[in-house]
């Protein structure tokens, strides 16, 4: 940190974004980027406590075997809306948020290349959002065909009405991925674009990255599920029959569209995740980011990759032998780049000096979740295994792992992180530690026992199951029920935090990168003046500048006092 | 913005992305935009081939398969208006306005036709899009490409009006860049629509 | 590295292989009862890999821990770790262990399912996968015509064609090929016995083939895997597993019965009285009635 500034920086008259006297913002048209962010973040947040509950009944109704608590066509509504909300309106909005936030601050840009393209992406999630509530009013509820809506059963309509559950599902997930090639076309311009003179492709932080990755994902995947959508929608509303077999259609079609892009999808959710990852566990333990080029290049390696495992979701539809084992190579083949990055987490770690404040800590956590939900998935890419537990709770438990597990922990290291930076404000740690634990212990008892039960046998999806399976049940229900009160204490943190914690300093955590240069919170336009970068990041332990000048000066002053 | 141009040592890296203002990014963005489109249509022409060589009542009852005479009317005004529409562009580059509205407007008239002519033979077919699987695909792509070649035309009517406007087009302009790309984008997407639908029968 | 060290780590090493070797041996008995030759290869793959996902696990988890535990900053401690950026001979080795690893899993896995050949003859044609070393315990000469399956919203029903029972319950005689045509008349089912280790989709509008060979006698849960609707979750019935005696036994006792409507949970619970705390009255598609068969299941028939 050489180049920090000495003297302190006068203060800043602008309006800052994030500080909470001018939180009428956060409701505003704004084209803030840093606004934006923060719009993504708390709007995801609460749809999340909203997916979570719905989780919490299914739970409720799971800790019993007969169908008691709720009636099977709720239940079934419940697991719809359940997965459809956590997937398009908790970790897209979620992660965009964090990327439109930290991307323009870490490349060394004023905003994203294209603030109104942005606002306007945001403003779609609140839409959908309500379109998607508004469902479960509709008569026949919700969409209950499962978040992947295969046809024929999501062709079936028993309301006979044109506006069902099911017909507004689409309209959702349709705006949802408007929203994302929108926000997509805007990351991926500002990241190839606009990045700060002398950060050259190697020297931008991990973090960008793994976003640009995922965004690629988003462009060249997306559009094959909305193709999807599409026909699935004119079968359903103006009587086609591209997927409906009593007509001719082939329903299995409709899953090549679907997993396309929603197996990406799943590395769309957890590479930026990867990217937090590789930008706390420097900072914490004061060591660079081992192997930095290799974990940077790793992710494109996933993108690419990622293209090409899709039929691993269908083990079991009918899929031709040949087809089976080339998707189980190519699959298997992920867990290559994955695991280098594994290994280069340890080894930053390893021989570090440890500081376990609460975002280490979810790191920590989200890494160790991870590398159990690597093993259960290279298991599950082996066809013949995955025949026997496909579509049983051993599934159930994998993804949690990685969605849970790593993506929610990660999330969590990451708002711990970069609080002080988006407030102004520091966190109550001991807050922060009781948060970690219940979560931790939460989100282990919730989603282990599904492991078992799947290898037993039973199946996912079902409101009502055989009484051998009760034992694994309570136990995952108590989880469910401790996992949902363990987001209390970090929304009182984080409120509590925001209105009166103690001040930030504008580097707290001594961290090395463009955002930590600037004040907490960063000023409108981030910078004074654009930096030049200097150096590669996470230069932690060596004594090089980041940056040739002083991005919180503008550039006359600097001048006069030279 | 910050003040530029006020030393020149510094000058040289960081004003040169400082004054970069949103335009200059747009035509990146829009070409991402495009490349990500490109998939829907990817996407519905791998579909129409798994479709065809694995459904086994293709075509419906009654219908022996599609006219290509017309149809290719239609492909060569459609293909043409490409070229025309980038001679469109070189007027404008080289200022010269009224040759560019000239050419720009014969664009719009061919890709109406174009329309036109679809519309004709949409009326004439003797199957619907109910008629399996072949008459849902058939009237998606088709339809979904239309779609396409109406905005094509309605941003040519916007970017047309806009030359109107006093110097408005004297830096060059990005929407009528963006427009030409887009409808040359229409135009690579249609030869692959006709050698699909039509000529492989 | 001195030889104290490099002793340690080869102890910690073997330490964490035999817990290993430990808890593969316990996955087998996470899995339901070995019911097919299939769930025997099934299960052995999986101790397999359970035994290389526990070392890799164990063995990263201690190093964090390791780390978490004696590595910490000392509290006015402010100083950086060494600036270690990277080191090209430790890179390269830990690219090349998940490739060995991966391809190691690839092959063994591949030669599980080329000895499991569980798809029928209609699908390994299309297919191109060798068949010759299908699990069979035993084929004999004459082969039977295949069973039909039948899938729909909600119940499972069987079609023995050459003696023409229509039955809720599957029965198969132990020690033989069994052989399925598995079909659907309304949505998506799944065919899954979790003793059998053997799942198929039921795809509407296709008839697919689908052989497995039953080892042990008993009586085993069959679900349907695969999400079919509102009563989906109630979608199971039993298969039971005998001797080739009793099996032929079975057949001439069900021959002789006539045909009766069978227990069906989905359409019993559809036309009584809501019974649950939370019923908002959504429109549920109607089940199909009660398959009417010569030999019916029962729910309370106790299975493994």
């Amino acid at each position: 940190m050489s180049n920090a500034p000495l003297e302190l920086t006068p203060p800043n008259l602008q309006p800052q974004p994030g500080a909470p006297d001018n939180w009428r913002r956060f409701f505003s048209f704004s084209t803030d980027h840093k606004v934006i962010g923060i719009q993504y973040i708390v709007l995801a947040f609460i749809f999340f406590l909203f997916g979570g509950l719905l989780a919490m009944v299914m739970r409720g109704e799971l800790i019993t075997p007969d169908s008691d608590l709720v009636d099977r066509t709720v239940y079934n509504g419940l697991f719809t809306m359940h997965g459809t909300i956590m997937l398009f309106m908790w970790t897209f909005p979620m992660l965009n948020g964090l990327a439109n936030y930290l991307v323009p601050l870490m490349i060394g840009a004023r905003d994203m290349a294209f603030p109104r393209l942005n606002a306007a992406a945001f403003w779609l999630v609140p839409v959908f959002g309500v379109i998607l509530i508004a469902s479960f009013f509709v008569p026949g509820g919700p969409s209950q065909s499962g978040w992947w809506a295969y046809p024929p059963v999501s062709l079936q309509n028993p309301t006979g009405n044109l506006i069902n559950g099911q017909s507004l599902w689409l309209l959702a997930v349709a705006l949802s991925g408007i929203s994302s090639i929108m926000g997509a076309v805007n990351i991926v311009t500002t990241i190839f674009r606009m990045r700060a003179p002398g950060m050259g492709w190697f020297k931008m932080p991990a973090f960008c990255w793994t976003v640009l990755s995922a965004q690629i994902i988003q462009l060249f995947g997306l559009p094959a599920l909305t193709a999807g959508a599409v026909m699935l929608l004119l079968d359903l509303t103006v009587g086609t029959s591209f997927f409906e077999p009593s007509r001719g259609g082939d329903p299995v079609l409709y899953q090549h569209f679907f997993w396309f892009y929603s197996h990406p999808a799943v590395y769309v959710i957890i590479l930026p995740i990867f990217g937090v990852f590789s930008e706390v566990f420097p900072v914490y333990a004061r060591k660079p980011l081992f192997g930095y080029k290799v974990v940077a290049v790793s992710s494109l390696i996933i993108t690419g990759l990622s293209g090409i495992v899709w039929v691993h979701h269908m083990f079991a539809s009918g899929t031709p032998g040949w087809m089976r084992m080339l998707f189980m190579f190519s699959t298997m083949a992920i867990s290559v780049p994955t695991g280098i990055k594994v290994f280069a987490w340890v080894a930053t770690i390893w021989g570090g000096k440890l500081r376990l404040t609460t975002g280490m800590l979810f790191g920590l956590g989200g890494l160790s979740m991870f590398l159990f939900a690597g093993i259960t998935g290279i298991m599950l890419a082996s066809a013949p295994f995955d025949i026997h537990v496909n579509n049983t709770y051993f599934v159930v438990g994998h993804f949690h792992y990685v969605i849970n597990g790593a993506v929610v922990m990660g999330f969590y290291a990451a708002i711990y992180h970069w609080f002080p930076k988006m407030t102004g404000r520091l966190y109550y740690e001991g807050l922060g530690k009781l948060h970690f634990a219940l979560t931790f212990i939460g989100l282990n008892l919730n989603f282990l026992p599904m492991h078992p039960l799947g290898l037993q046998g039973m199946p996912r999806r079902v409101a009502s199951y055989d009484p051998e399976f009760a034992f694994w049940n309570v136990l995952a229900s108590l989880g469910a029920f401790l996992l949902g009160v363990s987001t209390l204490p970090f929304i009182l943190n984080m409120i509590s935090s925001w209105v009166r914690g103690e001040e930030a300093k504008d580097n707290p955590w001594r961290a090395i990168g463009l955002e930590w240069l600037v004040a907490s919170p960063p000023p409108h336009e981030n910078f004074e003046q654009i930096p030049v970068i200097l150096s590669a990041p996470y230069g932690y332990g060596s004594d090089e500048p980041l940056t040739a000048n002083d991005p919180t000066k503008e550039l006359a002053s600097e001048l006069s006092e030279s | 913005m910050s003040s530029a141009n006020l030393d020149p040592t510094l000058e040289t890296q960081t004003v040169s992305s400082t004054a970069h203002a949103e335009e200059d990014h747009r035509m990146f963005g829009f070409i991402v935009f495009l490349l990500s489109e490109s998939i829907i249509f990817i996407s519905f022409f791998v579909g129409y081939t798994v479709y065809k060589t694995s459904v086994t009542d293709w075509l419906p009852a009654g219908v022996e398969g599609l006219e290509v005479h017309d149809p290719l009317i239609n492909t060569i005004v459609l293909v043409s208006s490409s070229f025309v529409i980038y001679f469109a562009e070189r007027f404008l580059h080289r200022d010269n306005l009224w040759g560019f509205r000239a050419l720009w407007l014969l664009t719009m008239a061919m890709g109406s036709y174009f329309l036109y002519g679809q519309a004709v033979e949409w009326m004439s077919l003797s199957f619907g899009f109910k008629s399996g699987v072949f008459g849902g695909t058939f009237y998606l792509l088709t339809g979904f490409h239309g779609l396409h070649v109406l905005t094509g035309v309605l941003l040519q009517g916007i970017m047309l009006s806009r030359s109107f406007i006093p110097n408005n087009y004297s830096g060059g302009e990005f929407g009528v860049a963006a427009t030409s790309l887009f409808w040359h984008f229409v135009d690579v997407i249609w030869i692959v629509l006709f050698l699909l639908i039509y000529v492989w029968q | 590295m001195n030889r104290r060290t490099i002793l340690g780590l080869a102890g910690l090493a073997i330490l964490d292989l035999l817990i290993s070797l430990w808890v593969g041996q316990q996955a087998y008995s996470w899995m339901p009862p070995q019911a097919s030759a299939e769930s025997v290869l099934v299960d052995n793959l999986f101790s397999f890999m359970t035994t290389l996902g526990s070392f890799i696990f164990l063995g990263v988890i201690g190093t964090l821990l390791y780390a978490v535990l004696f590595q910490r900053a000392a509290k006015y401690d402010a100083s950086d770790g060494p600036p270690i950026e990277g080191n090209l001979k430790l890179e390269v080795v830990w690219t090349a262990i998940p490739i060995v690893l991966v391809i190691w899993i690839g092959t063994v896995s591949y030669q599980t399912y080329d000895r499991m050949s569980i798809l029928g003859p209609m699908e390994s044609m299309a297919m191109g996968m060798p068949t010759a070393e299908a699990a069979t315990v035993d084929s004999p000469e004459a082969e039977p015509a295949p069973i039909n399956v039948y899938a729909r919203q909600w119940a499972w029903e069987f079609h023995y064609p050459e003696q023409d029972i229509r039955s809720t319950e599957l029965h198969l005689p132990v020690d033989q090929r069994a052989r399925l045509l598995l079909s659907s008349e309304d949505v998506l089912h799944g065919f899954f016995v979790p003793a059998f280790r053997v799942k198929q989709d039921v795809v509407p509008g296709r008839e697919i083939g689908f052989e497995f060979t039953p080892i042990r006698e008993g009586r085993y849960r069959l679900r349907d895997s695969e999400y079919s609707g509102t009563y989906f979750a109630a979608n199971q019935t039993n298969v039971v597993v005998e001797s080739t005696e009793a099996y032929q036994q079975w057949l001439a006792t069900a021959a002789a019965i006539s045909p009766t409507p069978a227990q069906n949970v989905a359409y019993e619970e559809f036309n009584q009285e809501a019974q649950s705390t939370l019923d908002l009255g959504w429109k549920t598609v109607k089940p199909a009635p009660a398959p009417i068969v010569n030999y019916a299941s029962s729910e309370n028939d106790s299975h493994e």
